[in-house]
């Protein structure tokens, strides 16, 4: 059962076709997570993300992660797409999203500003969120009503939920679940329909993971950061090496799942809440600060020995955040790896270092 | 107890035997392509001058970029850990080590018993490692070991802007036609290699005292330059670049 992401993961442009040409329904392309999918599920569009493919550049530039998820639809790999939406987290996304040649993704496109901060009086987040309501039941000629919302609600919810009790077990001395198997689940859910996703999901939970012995209780635990991960060789690499990952803060990994929403007479502000509360990227932490607590309270909840820092090169949110980080992170003994990465990953260049990174953390094997 | 440490670096091969801790012998050769064969070669040259059999050697440890090419090993370390034990053995008041050798330069902080606190290497480009002062050196049209002195005849400095090895050459002929001394010349190259290696310490944190290893040690005007960077003293070891193969003999010892 547990297989059956991994399987996602390798065939999500198949599974995207299979869905249109079984439902009728429209797919929806989208750049980073902080868009309403409540709003998108309760329209009935299936909702996919676009993240890089990790192959080097095939467009003659080096492999910015915009550029990067901008060439597989030059290629016409996203092609089953009817409309493609982003909500500006970073001016390069912006800038792939606006300068693309033509009609790179099909002509449906739609720019959302997510609410993201502090809540005032002034402010009003849920406004945004309406008019991108009104924007949906436009373009597929239907309207959205309450019932719908609060499926749709329902839907993402569920799917955080179990992805959440999922993660949970990765706190255990011998976790039923690998790193590898851990993103396998939260990426496949921002591409396949989530209540087929729940469904299997749920399965694993009951069924396969209360059983599983990886044998993995001697492993050097290991925290995982950095913006949008799905860098699965890195991952494989570093696990093939007596060490697990037990925890991510990733936007394709745990922000992307780790609140629900609360419910409310007012659906709109309630799922503007969501995404206002959720654990923030570091483009969106200022004024308030609160991404270090939180990844702190991470650390120490899964009990990560260590944690290696992923930049993905050229995102200066994250990059600029790294000293804080690190210093937060020595701060409470957890010491941390910090590696550069492009899309296209050296592996045996990046393994030297992880080698050294945990012969540094277990220094009674040397000594 | 005899033990043995083989760092198969990019460019050489680099092992050290010592019985109880003392060095009986040792060898640099040429890595070359086939690293098998001239793995062959050197283990019949320092097992001749340490007058031991491979058979007598009760433990041996690889490191280095070809450890996993060791059959012989019992075990491999990361140049990161090899590096700081050999250090600490060296002169125990080392606190950061500074390793800089054909394709990779490194930072590495160490405590008082040469374990690694932290440490840093050069992300994917070669433009602070000794790769690049060889490219520079021809570029140059003088021999690698030419290029060192010739830069401390430098009369000027001159700032090298490229970020890139193969753009630092290009860069190298508009100085020429700019009519820049060779000399002035010699000493930007060893500055901008000088440039990467601080950034990698100050990632970091530099503490007093500073050991410089690997092959580019040997470079005088690039330890010029580290020196004028980093505003301090630097030790040298005679052999800096089989600081590696000597602590992973040491801790083949099992201290």
């Amino acid at each position: 059962m547990i297989e059956m992401f991994q399987a996602w993961y390798e065939n999500r442009h198949a599974y995207a076709k299979e869905w249109k040409e079984k439902t009728g329904g429209k797919v929806l392309g989208y750049f980073c997570t902080p868009i309403p999918e409540e709003i998108v599920y309760a329209a009935l569009i299936l909702p996919v993300r676009i993240l890089d493919h990790h192959e080097p550049p095939s467009l003659g530039r080096d492999g910015l992660f915009c550029r990067d998820s901008l060439a597989p639809g030059l290629q016409d790999r996203y092609d089953y797409l009817d409309g493609i939406l982003i909500s500006p987290s970073c001016p390069q996304i912006r800038q792939a999203f606006t300068r693309r040649p033509g009609p790179v993704f099909l002509p449906s496109n739609f720019c959302l500003t997510p609410p993201h901060q502090v809540r005032n009086s002034q402010a009003d987040p849920a406004a945004e969120l309406s008019e991108f309501k009104k924007t949906i039941e436009d373009w597929t000629g239907k309207a959205i009503t309450d019932a719908d919302l609060d499926r749709g609600i329902e839907i993402l919810d569920e799917g955080h939920r179990l992805l959440g009790r999922a993660f949970e077990t990765r706190k255990q001395d011998n976790p039923p679940l690998t790193g590898l198997e851990a993103m396998y689940l939260s990426l496949t859910e921002q591409w396949i329909d989530k209540r087929e996703h729940n469904r299997v999901l749920k399965d694993v939970l009951e069924k396969e993971l209360p059983t599983r012995d990886l044998r993995l209780g001697d492993q050097i635990r290991l925290m995982i950061l950095g913006s949008e991960d799905d860098d699965t060789e890195f991952v494989t690499m570093v696990e093939s090496l007596e060490a697990k990952f037990v925890i991510d803060d990733h936007c394709s990994g745990t922000r992307y799942f780790w609140n629900e929403v609360i419910p409310a007479e007012d659906r709109l502000a309630a799922i503007a809440a969501r995404y206002v509360d959720r654990p923030p990227s570091p483009a969106k932490d200022w004024p308030l600060r609160r991404r270090l607590d939180h990844l702190l309270k991470l650390a120490k909840d899964w009990r990560a020995q260590g944690a290696i820092i992923i930049q993905q090169k050229f995102c200066d949110p994250q990059e600029l955040d790294i000293l804080a980080l690190r210093q937060a992170l020595d701060g409470v003994g957890v010491p941390s790896l910090f590696l550069e990465l492009d899309v296209a990953v050296p592996v045996s260049q990046v393994k030297i270092r992880v080698e050294a990174f945990l012969e540094m953390l277990r220094p009674e094997d040397l000594f | 107890m005899v033990t043995a440490g083989v760092d198969v670096g990019a460019k050489t091969i680099k092992i050290i035997i010592l019985r109880n801790g003392r060095i009986i012998g040792q060898t640099i050769i040429p890595a070359g392509y086939d690293v098998r064969e001239s793995m062959k070669a050197a283990w019949a040259d320092v097992l001749s001058k340490a007058g031991v059999q491979l058979n007598q050697i009760d433990r041996i440890i690889s490191t280095g970029a070809g450890r996993k090419e060791v059959a012989e090993a019992n075990d491999q370390i990361t140049e990161v850990s090899a590096v700081a034990r050999g250090a600490i053995a060296l002169d125990p008041r080392i606190r950061t080590v500074v390793d800089v050798g054909a394709e990779e330069g490194r930072a590495i902080q160490i405590n008082a018993v040469g374990q690694v606190l932290d440490f840093a290497i050069n992300e994917k480009c070669a433009a602070g490692t000794g790769a690049f002062t060889e490219a520079m050196a021809r570029a140059l049209e003088v021999t690698i070991d030419q290029l060192g002195p010739l830069s401390l005849r430098s009369t000027k400095a001159v700032a090298m802007n490229a970020q890139c090895a193969v753009f630092a050459e290009s860069e190298l002929v508009t100085l020429v036609h700019s009519k820049t001394s060779k000399p002035d010349m010699a000493r930007a190259v060893h500055d901008a290699i000088a440039d990467r290696i601080v950034s990698l310490v100050r990632r970091v944190g530099m503490e007093k005292e500073v050991l410089l290893v690997g092959g580019v040690a040997r470079n005088v005007g690039f330890v010029e330059s580290l020196k004028r960077e980093l505003d301090t003293e630097i030790f040298i070891p005679e052999t800096p670049e089989t600081v590696s193969a000597y602590g992973a003999a040491l801790l083949a010892t099992g201290k």
